[in-house]
């Protein structure tokens, strides 16, 4: 069995390296790695809005340091004709008044409700600081989950699509049913070579991207999940290539999936669209599983374990079950 | 080798393709299973090869009932050549004979050097991909890869479709080379020609039954009027008579100078078909 699964492997390694598959994976980490480097974590942190003070006579007592002071009216207008997106406190008459250039609604009371929070800094805030993770690691690692999830829900999805409909165009898929080899055996190459494949990506990614120091404590979580997700995509991605006559039509099909599978979980896990069914959507618990790990505080619900597996067993039983129709096939 | 009684098989409720076959191919026989297309071939041959499953009747192989005759061991017994030559396109011959060969036992698989060379395929060609081979070349590269496991069973689909003349008798030389070995092949194809050079014994099928099973020599002798056609020249004209063999013992029986060809109307092999299944091998 191990020689057959040997000579499937290095088969399969042959026919993704020739499709220039590993290529392709070592461009997108190159390219994942420049976004979030130079182009995420600088861009998307966006800096608070400045706040400056006029106030002549000293009426404001418990300023927060973050308060700019100014020493005169014209100053005050001068610099926010400037600073657009600033806010201005003139304290003069006593009663503190803000000033700044009007923008959207909801933007203007963060605005206002930002600038007045400084003057009272010390103020009856309860909030409570969880985690220690500063703003660019907690970008880094989102980002990180992000690129992750769609590398191989999106990436590694099509390529073994492709993979798998060029031995398909081939018709070698048929001579497998009558060489001395356990079937399943062609399926298992394809998934290690996927899985593998995914893991080695999910190390280097997150190591780039996150940090080494920060990875070595969150790896087995990431790994954990990052296989989860690469045996389902893996073989939803088989199942549907042996179903579907051409890459056509499997390209149709990932649109499909991509529009109404990936759509609602990236907005319900990413933005305020708050979606009532998305707990019934399997592939937005297994991007929580993913993020959650990022984030060092991994999933340990046994139903969500068993879920995957359960799918895992299913999804290679059905495959099983396409792969001998389609060696019975007529040519 | 293979015995099959009462073979029937559906695809799905109401599309029954094969009703009822019964024939056996014995041990270091070529066996020729011809029909038109559509006609069974194809999915008796998927049966015989553990590609299909859910048929009734009877069949065994290799003295044991087929259910229990498709394992691992059964498959390092069988070769099969595909009517197309479905080899990795982007792997040269040799590493395609490489693969496939390894999943067979080390002792029973043959040189890949050798096979190539009696297939008398191009060396130049050895290390490049096959999707820079011609059609001829593939089906080389296809039938190496049947031989390569030295099978005791082989299935021949279509093997000369796709050669040139040459190409096409030195795979015949080859298939007479594996009968000499003792190989049995079972052989399906279109080819009248192949049929009757090679074949032991062929099958007529068409829509799901045989209509006919014998020797190609006995099938034509059967359906024979016994006559001969004689061209010849008499008296500087030349003339044509049509008389009964039996007439041949006591010699030419009509006045002549010269004979320039005795022609047998001995019916073919396709005439034969066409009798038997009423219809044409297209």
């Amino acid at each position: 069995m191990w020689k057959s699964l040997c000579s499937l492997f290095q088969k399969d390694c042959r026919m993704m390296a020739s499709g220039k598959f590993f290529l392709m994976s070592l461009g997108f980490l190159a390219l994942y790695t420049l976004y979030v480097n130079f182009g995420y974590i600088k861009f998307m942190d966006a800096e608070a809005y400045n706040v400056y003070l006029y106030d002549p006579v000293g009426t404001q007592t418990t300023v927060s340091t973050l308060v700019q002071r100014v020493s005169s009216k014209e100053e005050l207008d001068t610099i926010l004709l400037e600073d657009t997106n600033g806010v201005g406190i003139d304290a003069s008459a006593g009663e503190p008044q803000l000033i700044f250039y009007e923008a959207a609604e909801n933007a203007d009371r963060h605005r206002i409700d930002y600038a007045l929070s400084l003057l009272q800094p010390s103020g009856n805030y309860s909030a409570e600081v969880i985690g220690s993770n500063t703003p660019e690691q907690k970008a880094r690692r989102e980002i990180t989950c992000e690129l992750l999830f769609f590398e191989i829900a999106a990436v590694g999805f099509l390529g073994i699509a492709a993979v798998l409909f060029k031995e398909k165009g081939m018709g070698v898929i048929r001579v497998h049913a009558i060489v001395p080899l356990r079937k399943y055996l062609f399926i298992l190459s394809k998934l290690t070579i996927f899985l593998l494949s995914d893991l080695v990506f999910a190390v280097l990614l997150t190591v780039l991207n996150v940090g080494l120091l920060e990875t070595v404590t969150i790896l087995p979580a990431v790994l954990l999940q990052t296989a989860l997700l690469s045996l389902v995509m893996a073989l939803t991605g088989l199942a549907c290539a042996l179903l579907l006559k051409d890459f056509r039509q499997f390209t149709l099909t990932y649109l499909l999936i991509a529009i109404f599978v990936a759509s609602p979980v990236f907005l319900s896990a990413n933005t305020a669209v708050k979606l009532d069914w998305i707990q019934y959507h399997p592939f937005y618990h297994m991007y929580m599983g993913l993020k959650n790990a990022y984030f060092g505080t991994p999933t340990d619900s046994v139903a969500y374990y068993l879920g995957c597996l359960a799918a895992i067993a299913v999804l290679f039983a059905g495959v099983q079950c396409t792969f001998r129709r389609e060696m019975g096939k007529e040519s | 080798m293979i015995e099959v009684k009462d073979l029937t098989y559906s695809y799905g409720k109401d599309k029954q393709v094969l009703h009822g076959l019964n024939f056996s191919v014995e041990d270091g026989e070529i066996f020729g299973f011809l029909g038109p297309n559509g006609s069974g071939k194809s999915t008796t041959q998927k049966i015989l090869t553990g590609i299909l499953k859910g048929h009734a009747g009877k069949v065994s192989l290799f003295g044991q009932d087929i259910s229990a005759a498709h394992t691992q061991e059964f498959f390092w017994k069988i070769g099969v050549l595909f009517e197309f030559p479905y080899l990795y396109a982007n792997l040269s011959a040799v590493d395609n004979l490489k693969y496939f060969s390894s999943f067979y036992p080390k002792e029973q698989v043959r040189s890949i050097e050798e096979v190539l060379d009696e297939l008398e395929f191009k060396p130049d060609f050895l290390k490049k991909p096959v999707s820079s081979y011609s059609k001829g070349m593939r089906q080389r590269a296809s039938m190496a890869r049947a031989l390569i496991s030295n099978p005791k069973l082989l299935f021949l689909d279509e093997p000369t479709s796709g050669l040139d003349p040459s190409g096409a008798v030195l795979f015949r030389k080859i298939i007479e080379e594996e009968r000499r070995k003792g190989t049995t092949v079972f052989l399906t194809t279109h080819n009248m020609l192949d049929a009757d050079l090679l074949c032991d014994r062929v099958a007529f099928i068409s829509d799901g039954n045989i209509m006919a099973l014998d020797t190609p020599k006995s099938l034509k002798e059967q359906n024979s009027n016994h006559r001969v056609v004689i061209d010849y020249l008499y008296q500087e004209r030349r003339e044509e008579q049509t008389i009964e063999t039996s007439e041949l013992e006591e010699g030419i029986p009509f006045a002549h100078d010269e004979i320039i060809s005795v022609h047998s109307q001995e019916p073919t092999l396709e005439d034969m078909f066409i009798k038997y299944t009423g219809r044409g091998l297209s």
